[in-house]
């Protein structure tokens, strides 16, 4: 998108230039509008539990930002004749399901015939301008957290292959339609200093994104890292999606991987995630702290998983 | 018995599922030499030739790629075999998975398919399996995995008599396998307190590096 000549005003406080979750706009001194937009293919088979994941993926980037989501609208693209009305209604249900849970209203939607189906949401969401969470502002010393284990975009390889089991599927698709508002709700009444969702860049690209340009640098304990079932196990018969060997090409310049860190566990940390979970930068000494009340409030694998780090600026060192 | 694999214009996870079904179709004695032991997938990517190479070492085949314009060649060769399936020259050699380099040392999966050992008397079975499993460790180090199915799941939750000597075997590097399905099927899922869940393809694949397979 480099190059293109944008219309900006000065009420965009955040914008297309920086690789944020969503864009946000200032209403007035306490208002700002943050607003966002996500759609894909199928990624498992039941219709109602795509629709959940859809629209708890789109709901992500606005809790991501630190914002509550207000209004949604629907953004449809379904081979009517070859599925038939009763699939597109069990997708809507399921996204009306997480909607309800996140408090949002559906306001409307456009929908076009297409051959190969996909559904999304665009959501616009609340937020004081003052507090606003972007994806740098990471300051030394401050711990990593991750809210949900890895692992989605391998499962969703070894599910096309049908070679997941049945109890690893639903775990994944229970993850995955997770809503991050629990873990934002408990996150906003913290000094967060960055915040950022996993999704497609997988978790070192997105940890890339936050220390990009930054002057402090990531150090990632794979170990203490939350991995789905069976992910590993996938990943080292080769169940890796292309775009894991994407993410890491693009920014393997920025990640020095421990000797004792194998390709496969490398792989998972580039995974990318449908749906992932938050990745919460806050000072060390408040950061246990945050982990027993995000646990305490549902979010039950969330851990902390690195230490930011000023003598490394730049860099990401996986151990 | 060498194959070749034409996997070019197709995306993950199909070349792995191409290699892997020329595997699993060909008959699996390799006494008769029916099995394959020399393998060639042709992908038109990285990203496959990362996954393929990556499959076929956790088949236990040598793994080495050339790269042939846009296409990736990836060569497959198990050890012993004496056949040369290429005559060019190869631009990379995969290291193989460490499990496998070890040759003195033999590699014994122990198959639990129930939670008591033999037929005849219940009560006498259970107890004979308890002892059965606190006396593996016997083993040592050749005891490489520890797999249970159907019946045998229920050794490895809350309340099972061995499940502290399963978690120090764990904590002392064996690999314990605990079928899903079978978990999900007593609804036992919540209940497992060590090892690994797992699925028939990785139990199968499990048996077929193992030297040695005893079935309880």
């Amino acid at each position: 998108m480099c190059g293109l000549p944008f219309p900006t005003d000065e009420n965009v406080l955040i914008g297309i230039g920086t690789a944020d979750d969503a864009g946000v706009y200032k209403v007035s001194d306490e208002l700002a509008l943050i607003q966002t937009v996500d759609f894909f293919t199928p990624i498992v088979d039941d219709p109602f539990d795509f629709g959940m994941i859809a629209a708890a993926n789109a709901l992500s980037d606005v809790y991501a930002m630190g914002g509550v989501p207000k209004t949604a609208m629907n953004l449809v693209a379904f081979p009517l004749e070859k599925l038939g009305g009763e699939v597109l209604r069990e997708v809507l249900l399921g996204g009306i399901e997480k909607l309800k849970e996140s408090q949002t209203v559906l306001i409307g939607g456009h929908s076009i015939e297409d051959d190969e189906f996909k559904y999304g949401l665009s959501v616009t969401g609340f937020v004081h301008p003052k507090k606003i969470l972007a994806n740098q502002g990471l300051k030394n010393g401050d711990c990593l957290i991750l809210t949900k284990p890895l692992g989605t975009g391998i499962i969703n390889t070894a599910i096309k292959g049908g070679l997941a089991s049945e109890s690893t599927v639903k775990m994944a698709i229970k993850v995955m339609a997770t809503l991050n508002r629990y873990a934002a709700q408990v996150m906003v009444n913290f000094p967060v200093t960055a915040c950022t969702d996993i999704t497609g860049f997988g978790l070192l690209g997105h940890v890339a994104e936050m220390i990009d340009g930054s002057a402090v640098g990531v150090t990632i304990y794979s170990s203490l890292v939350p991995i789905l079932p069976e992910t590993v196990d996938f990943a080292s018969i080769g169940l890796v999606p292309s775009g894991a060997h994407r993410n890491r090409k693009f920014r393997q310049n920025m990640v020095n991987l421990r000797s004792d860190v194998t390709p496969i566990i490398r792989d998972v940390l580039f995974d990318p995630q449908t749906s992932g979970g938050l990745l919460i930068g806050c000072p060390e000494n408040q950061a246990k702290n945050l982990v027993k009340r995000l646990i305490d409030n549902g979010v039950e694998q969330a851990a902390i998983i690195g230490l930011v780090d000023d003598n490394i600026k730049g860099v990401i060192n996986v151990e | 018995m060498s194959k070749i694999v034409d996997a070019r214009g197709l995306s993950c996870p199909a070349p792995v599922l191409m290699a892997k079904k020329a595997i699993d179709d060909a008959p699996q004695d390799s006494s008769k030499d029916e099995s394959i032991d020399e393998i060639k997938v042709i992908v038109d990517n990285e990203a496959s030739m990362e996954n393929v190479s990556r499959f076929l070492t956790s088949r236990a085949f040598n793994v080495e790629v050339l790269q042939d314009g846009g296409d990736f060649k990836v060569f497959g060769k198990k050890d012993g075999s004496e056949k040369v399936l290429k005559s060019e020259s190869p631009i990379s050699k995969h290291s193989q998975s460490t499990e496998v380099s070890d040759s003195h040392k033999q590699k014994i999966l122990v198959l639990a398919a129930t939670d008591r050992m033999g037929f005849g008397d219940d009560e006498l079975g259970k107890k004979l399996m308890v002892s059965f499993l606190k006396t593996i460790k016997e083993m040592g180090d050749e005891l490489w995995r520890l797999v249970f199915v159907n019946n045998g799941v229920k050794l490895t939750i809350k309340g099972s008599a061995v499940l502290e000597d399963l978690l120090d075997y764990e904590k002392n590097g064996l690999k314990i396998m605990v079928c899903g399905t079978c978990l999900t099927h007593f609804n036992l899922l919540d209940a497992k307190k060590v090892g690994e869940t797992t699925n028939m393809l990785d139990i199968v694949t499990a048996m077929q590096l193992a030297d040695k397979v005893i079935n309880i």
